[in-house]
């Protein structure tokens, strides 16, 4: 796509004109520079310094401008579902302390080596393995880049959590999310740039996994969901139509007064036109949750006439979230449904069949008519589909019919832009315990995506309390070999 | 370190150039311009050289590039291999580092091309004029002593308005005027109480002509009640306060609230804030705790400042889980007091500040002697009848002992704790206390339940008043009573055996074995470490530690029970033990004396006591009965074992340094008492440094955040950091003198807030005079006073307070938190609180980690992780949505709408000026007045039944009444 067809960035914004801000201002209310905000202050500084002496080379073009993270909270398990171990097959039932050396799990219940319940299937032209409890994904598989060799540190959900959206296992640094509306703003002025589509399940770690942390609060994400009130106080409760326009009309001209007789004041004057923000988004956030213009068959194809009540809210999920990408928010993570039952995110500790099942069938065909709508609207390119849990699972079982977290190996996978499909990376032992080849961390993970975005992740900085964070640290290596 | 923090007297001259300079070097005029006639050091250089030179070539060591230091003078002046100097002082033209930064080769320049950092031609001007005139390297501004005679010097007006208005008047910018006196009702109401002025304070102080009015105005205020209501939650920003733990399931911190009110009393009570600095670092060490009103033990509720770090669910790393804990208490205390970032330096040396490694470990050796401990908060009351309890025990067992000498001997009572017989062939075996004899065994007995001693030789008697022999040895917490705190634990040791054994007996009680101070034992990976003890009869209690083998732990002991890590005790509640061991595969009991107490006991032939002993027996039941009561805990710290900690190689809590860092305060602060390597945690000796007279720092940061608060910018701008990273002050001299100043004034807060706020320039109008906004567009020199925002809190109290629902009850458990329809996930609590939070103000509202207020979120209430000394005041929709249609906002418009329908006003105008009065503290213009009727007829005409409900959501929706003129 040809980039200066589209309306400029604020990355684009910002190269042209260093010493103007005050215009900046107006450009977008979710993550864009205000003024009156020191905290933005210094970021506004800190950007001028990035982006005009550039992390983004000289030449390079962006991949992507959004990134859509499908999070399988819980942990899926890697052997059940893109990693085929047949020696667990062989070796089903017996002692794991004998064939290997294992590490402390958060259950302590250690049971015999547990095959998978299910069969692989090749996929595609490229052949890849995956279980049967995602045929439809499995449709997809040569958009995909999977990488079946990603570590966390964490074996616990809550830290792995906020490991995975934050680059720290420790509570409070800012989301993935937030890093990203930061660095690049938000396309679209009148929505956040950065949204989390609650499916129904918040995930161990509360909201703070999507917080903006040290960020200024712009940054955070915005919570939608489907429903009559897809944002907290997106309705007005005024009792009739029109009410809301006579206070807002008397407003207007009180603050514009104050603002005059202050001789003009920034702050004042961000804050008024943020009330016409939220006015205009009480029409279009409904608007955006309400499918009234899909057709039946993009329906269809997201799953919403599925007998299973999880498959429709996962798909309605999944088609908000390319309405969101249509609409240039740069930013969309999808939380997992509530199954209910024993079936309590992937985080089977027992009843492995039943709950994988379960979880699989909700998201499996949503997923597939994600990918293939993104697709089919030209939108692959240029949106970064990922689809990783927080950790994996043990190939041993804990009591007799669980699975343990296992942050030492798990699989995940991204599609579309700059993701050459069909290519698998890295490789796990033959229990699919740990990683043998090409370890990929999160913090690898995280430098990737922003690369996909234009973004160096070193020169992603801001700066707290004395220090220049980071997205990813100290650390982080683009997975280079899955890049087209 | 090669900084010289000699004590020396600062000078300010250049002081104020800083701020024109940075004007222009954005712009990139001419060089020369912007280049001071005297190159200051603090203020024109190193922010040069922190921001563009110290990644490579600073004080840490690690990251230093071609062996060249420039933050000391000896390195940049160092002879370097080629022959030159980096530095030549006084020759700018043979110092290399001028030669480099201006070189036109890529490969040459300094910095780098690859480094993205670039030096504005008048930087380097200023760089090299610095040289020029002989490359004075001064310590940090932050650590140089303030200049006592600025309190010595006699100051005409205000002393605050003759410093702001020396910097005015040499930058040529006019003050505004005096503010009106309903905005400074406003102001002053709002910034020193957090609440809008009521009807009767506004005809009390509106209506007032006399020229002291101003100043009584202000000290009402300064005597409110709500003063400390407002001020113990800016304090609460930086203690990063919070009353769960976060993490996954959200788990309490048990009756953390009892901090928010100690904070509330000692803001309103004026404590000074000296003895804060002792109390909430070391609160349970103070020789003579503070009391308070019940004589309960005030100080001890400061340390809850030290435990409300978030708190992991079964971490499977603990040891690393003990590091990320210690680092967040490290992280807060130094910002805290400090204005330091010394979490920096636990991977490495600070990159900017002269803090090493090794100062971090020591602060961390500190923190991982203390123990995290419930504390009991209402024994105070039982204080007296528990001395007395005592004193006759005491008479009791002098008197038995008489009797005991003279039917024999005596001498098991003088046994000494020992091994078993014949030692076991388990190598790992090992007696970690013995108490069959007379002493703990050197565990640390906490509160009163255990005493001093074992109950060895404590008299026994029958109830018809006959002395019948004396107690067994053992560690009982219903040695003295039943129902007063107490606790026992162990030194730390190491465990390397497969088993842990106490031998214990008790009621409703719980022996836990705590592994690397990990606290929130549980299932599924801690669930073995910890047992109750129900039974009466003796049990060998076995806990299997084989997983924990080379971690370092101890033993607790305690009458009660953890319940949700709630920890409760009940009248009931005892535990008792004869012994803990470690060992591999074989319980060994050690040797005991127990036979010999037996014999004795055989032997002894029953007397009968004296009269004058059975009153003081009877006495003693009496009182022990009044002393058997439920217990009320907070969750607070106790001192364990002085520990020094090793370094941990690159933060990594897996590879250590082979020795150990002595415990010492920030080697660069030049304080004179520094030994940390104490006994105990030191704790209290660390408050001690923090306040010894040497430290400018302590002082400097407070009073920085008071004029923070009250001006909405500190005079240093970076309020939590006053390193070399952070913001030099707009004026130092000014930061001096109110910080000597508190001093003298023994640290009254109150005495501080209130010699600013009578100033001049704190009662300017927040119109700026023609002219003054181009000088000082940033409003850095405070010609006139800073429109802001108000906070969270304020916001919300107000709409409580002019609805008539606020509820002024101070004090105690919080209201549970209101759950929205948006706040899901783990640890939810099962019911929602109050939508109005039951009309009490916002600093009585529940701070759930997990579920924090989003109201209060969307207006920046920090999240509660590290020490926010600053909010950001950010523009974001959700405010605008949270006006225009959360229900609590429009609840409480109905609220006032229906006080104001009581109020029988005549007509319209009658009831806009009293709605105008009272949400924003003036009157309303004939213009507003005019279109607020406009507004009400077409309110009316949409819908008649609400309209002025509707009338005063649109008041409450004004930028007026956030915003503080």
């Amino acid at each position: 796509m040809n980039q200066f067809q589209r309306p400029l960035s604020r990355r684009e914004m910002l190269g042209i004109c260093k010493c103007g801000f005050g215009s900046l201002a107006m450009l977008s209310m979710f993550g864009s520079l205000l003024p009156s905000c020191s905290g933005v202050e210094a970021g506004k500084n800190q950007l001028l310094n990035q982006l005009g002496a550039g992390p983004i080379p000289p030449g390079f073009v962006p991949r992507a401008k959004n990134i859509i993270f499908l999070y399988m909270d819980g942990g899926i398990s890697q052997v059940d579902s893109f990693d085929p171990k047949p020696r667990l097959a062989k070796e089903n039932g017996e002692d794991p302390a004998k064939k290997f050396k294992m590490d402390a799990t958060q259950f302590g219940d250690v049971g015999k080596i547990l095959k998978s319940p299910w069969e692989f299937n090749r996929y595609g032209e490229s052949g890849m393995e995956i279980s049967e409890l995602f045929p439809h994904i499995g449709s997809c598989a040569d958009e995909l880049a999977l990488v079946r060799s990603m570590v966390s540190n964490f074996p616990e959900h809550t830290n792995a959590n906020y490991f995975l959206h934050t680059g720290s296992g420790l509570q409070g640094r800012p989301s993935m999310g937030a890093w990203v509306n930061y660095g690049l703003g938000s396309e679209n002025s009148n929505l956040p740039g950065y949204v989390v589509l609650d499916g129904g399940l918040i995930p161990p770690g509360g909201l703070d996994n999507f917080k903006n942390g040290f960020l200024p609060a712009a940054y955070q994400a915005s919570l939608l969901r489907a429903g009559a009130e897809p944002l907290a106080n997106i309705k007005p409760l005024d009792s009739i139509a029109g009410i809301q326009e006579e206070k807002l009309a008397f407003l207007k001209k009180r603050d514009q007064h104050l603002l005059n007789s202050m001789d003009g004041n920034d702050a004042i004057e961000a804050a008024i036109s943020n009330y016409e923000l939220a006015y205009k988004m009480q029409a279009s956030i409904p608007e955006l949750t309400e499918f009234k213009e899909e057709s039946e068959a993009t329906k269809k194809l997201y799953g919403l006439d599925s007998p299973d009540p999880n498959t429709r809210n996962y798909g309605a999920q999944c088609l908000l979230a390319r309405r969101l990408v249509e609409r240039g928010v740069r930013f969309i993570e999808l939380t997992c449904p509530d199954i209910g039952g024993n079936a309590d995110r992937w985080d089977q500790h027992s009843n492995l069949k039943s709950g994988h099942e379960r979880n699989a069938h909700a998201v499996d065909q949503p997923i597939a008519g994600l990918l293939k709508d993104l697709k089919l609207r030209g939108l692959l390119d240029e949106t970064l589909v990922v689809f990783s849990g927080e950790f994996g699972r043990t190939p041993f079982a804990q009591g007799t019919d669980g699975r343990d977290h296992n942050p030492s190996a798990f699989s995940m996978w991204m599609a579309g832009a700059g993701i050459k499909g069909g290519t698998i990376y890295g490789t796990t032992d033959d229990y699919g315990y740990r990683v043998v080849d090409k370890p990929v961390t999160i913090h690898d993970l995280h430098a990737t995506m922003l690369h996909l975005l234009g973004i160096d992740h070193k020169q992603l900085t801001f700066r707290f309390g004395g220090r220049d964070f980071r997205l990813t640290d100290v650390h982080g290596n683009i997975v280079k070999d899955i890049l087209a | 370190m090669g900084f010289r923090f000699l004590r020396q007297k600062s000078t300010w001259v250049v002081a104020g150039l800083i701020i024109t300079i940075a004007l222009f070097s954005r712009c990139g005029t001419d060089a020369s311009a912007g280049v001071p006639d005297t190159v200051d050091f603090n203020y024109h250089v190193k922010p040069i050289l922190v921001q563009k030179c110290y990644l490579c070539h600073g004080p840490d060591e690690s990251s230093r590039k071609a062996n060249l230091r420039l933050d000391t003078y000896e390195g940049a002046t160092a002879l370097l291999k080629n022959g030159g100097r980096a530095i030549d002082p006084g020759h700018a033209a043979n110092s290399m580092v001028v030669e480099r930064i201006f070189h036109k080769d890529p490969d040459q320049v300094m910095p780098t091309p690859e480094s993205n950092l670039k030096l504005t031609q008048q930087e380097m001007a200023i760089l090299e004029k610095w040289i020029d005139q002989g490359a004075a390297y001064d310590p940090h501004w932050a650590f140089i002593q303030p200049d006592s005679s600025l309190l010595e010097k006699k100051y005409d007006e205000n002393a605050v308005d003759y410093f702001i208005q020396k910097e005015l008047e040499e930058r040529g910018i006019k003050p505004a005027p005096r503010a009106s006196a309903e905005s400074l009702l406003r102001r002053v109401s709002y910034l020193l109480t957090g609440l809008p002025p009521t009807e009767k304070e506004q005809q009390l102080f509106l209506s007032a002509t006399n020229e002291d009015a101003y100043v009584k105005m202000v000290d009402y205020y300064l005597q409110s009640p709500r003063f400390g209501e407002r001020w113990a939650r800016h304090w609460m920003d930086i203690a990063r306060y919070a009353e769960t733990r976060g993490h996954e399931f959200d788990y309490p911190i048990q009756e953390v609230w009892r901090y928010r009110d100690y904070l509330i009393r000692a803001f309103n009570a004026d404590i000074p804030f000296d003895q804060l600095v002792r109390e909430q670092l070391a609160g349970d060490l103070l020789p003579k705790p503070r009391l308070g009103s019940g004589n309960e033990n005030e100080s001890i509720l400061g340390t809850a400042f030290l435990t409300m770090a978030e708190g992991t669910h079964s971490p499977v790393d603990v040891r690393k889980d003990e590091a990320d804990r210690i680092d967040n208490m490290i992280d807060v205390t130094g910002k805290a007091f400090l204005g330091l970032t010394i979490s920096c330096a636990r991977c490495h040396d600070h990159k900017f500040d002269p803090i090493s490694a090794k100062d971090y470990y020591s602060f961390y050796g500190v923190m991982e002697g203390t123990r995290f401990s419930p504390q009991p908060v209402n024994q105070a009351s039982k204080q007296q009848s528990l001395e007395n309890l005592k004193g006759i025990q005491e008479q009791v067992k002098l008197w038995a002992h008489q009797q005991l000498l003279e039917s024999g001997t005596t001498n098991v009572l003088q046994q000494t704790n020992n091994q078993p017989a014949t030692m076991p062939a388990d190598s790992g075996y090992q007696v970690l206390g013995n108490f069959t004899g007379k002493e703990l065994d050197g565990w640390k007995s906490d509160g009163h339940a255990f005493g001093k001693t074992t109950t060895l030789g404590d008299p026994v008697f029958n109830d018809q008043f006959q002395l019948i022999g004396i107690r067994e040895g053992m560690a009982s917490s219903r040695k003295t009573a039943l129902g007063i705190y107490g606790a026992l634990r162990s030194p730390d040791f190491t465990i390397s055996t497969n088993f842990v054994g106490v031998e214990a007996a008790g009621r409703e009680s719980v022996i836990r074995i705590v592994i690397d101070n990990f606290q929130l034992i549980r299932w599924p990976i801690y669930g073995n470490i910890e047992q109750r003890v129900n039974d009466t009869k003796w049990k060998q209690y076995v806990f299997d530690v084989a997983q924990w083998k080379g971690h370092k732990a101890y033993i607790e002991l305690m009458p009660g029970v953890y319940e949700n890590h709630v920890f409760v005790q009940r009248p009931d509640s005892y535990v008792d033990a004869r012994y803990a061991i470690t060992y591999n595969n074989k319980w060994v009991e050690p040797a005991n004396k127990q036979p010999a107490v037996t014999a004795l006991n055989r032997q002894f032939k029953k007397r009968k006591v004296e009269p004058a002993i059975q009153a003081l027996l009877e006495q003693e039941s009496q009182l022990r009965l009044a002393l058997r009561d439920s217990l009320r805990f907070f969750y607070g710290v106790t001192d364990g074992f002085g520990r020094n900690s090793p370094v941990f190689v690159r933060g990594n809590h897996q590879e250590l340094s082979a020795d150990k860092v002595p415990r010492t305060f920030l080697t660069a602060l030049g304080t004179r008492s520094n030994n940390l390597d104490v006994p105990g945690s030191g704790r209290l000796q660390l408050a001690e440094a923090l306040l010894e007279q040497n430290n400018p720092l302590t002082t400097r940061v407070f009073v920085n955040r008071i004029w923070h608060h009250l001006f909405g910018r500190g005079i240093v701008e970076t309020v939590d950091n006053f390193g070399l990273q952070g913001k030099l002050p707009s004026h130092p001299a000014l930061l001096d003198y109110l910080s000597l100043s508190f001093k003298q004034h023994n640290y009254s807060v109150k005495q501080l807030i209130r010699t600013i706020v009578l100033s001049e320039t704190f009662q300017r109008s927040t119109l700026p005079v023609a002219g003054s906004k181009e000088k000082d567009p940033a409003n850095i020199y405070l010609s006139y006073f800073p429109l802001r925002r108000l906070e969270a809190e304020a916001i919300r109290d107000a709409m409580l307070a002019v609805s008539g629902r606020l509820d002024t009850a101070m004090y105690g458990e919080p209201v549970p938190q209101h759950i929205t329809s948006f706040m899901n996930g783990r640890g939810k609590p099962s019911e929602s609180g109050p939508l109005d939070g039951a009309g009490r103000r916002t600093i009585y509202l529940e701070v759930r980690r997990n579920f924090l207020d989003p109201i209060l979120t969307s207006f920046d209430r920090p999240i509660p992780f590290t020490s926010f000394g600053k909010r950001e005041v950010t523009n974001v929709p959700a405010q605008s949505l949270i006006l225009m249609n959360d229900p609590f906002v429009m609840q409480e418009a109905a609220r006032l709408a229906a006080r104001l329908d009581k109020m029988g006003l005549r007509n319209n105008e009658e009831k806009i000026q009293w709605l105008y009065r009272t949400c924003l503290g003036r009157s309303a213009t004939k213009e507003e007045i005019l279109e607020a009727n406009a507004l009400l007829a077409n309110l009316t005409q949409k819908n008649s039944r609400t309209v002025w409900k509707d009338f005063v959501h649109t008041i409450f929706n004004l930028k007026e009444f956030i915003y503080l003129n």
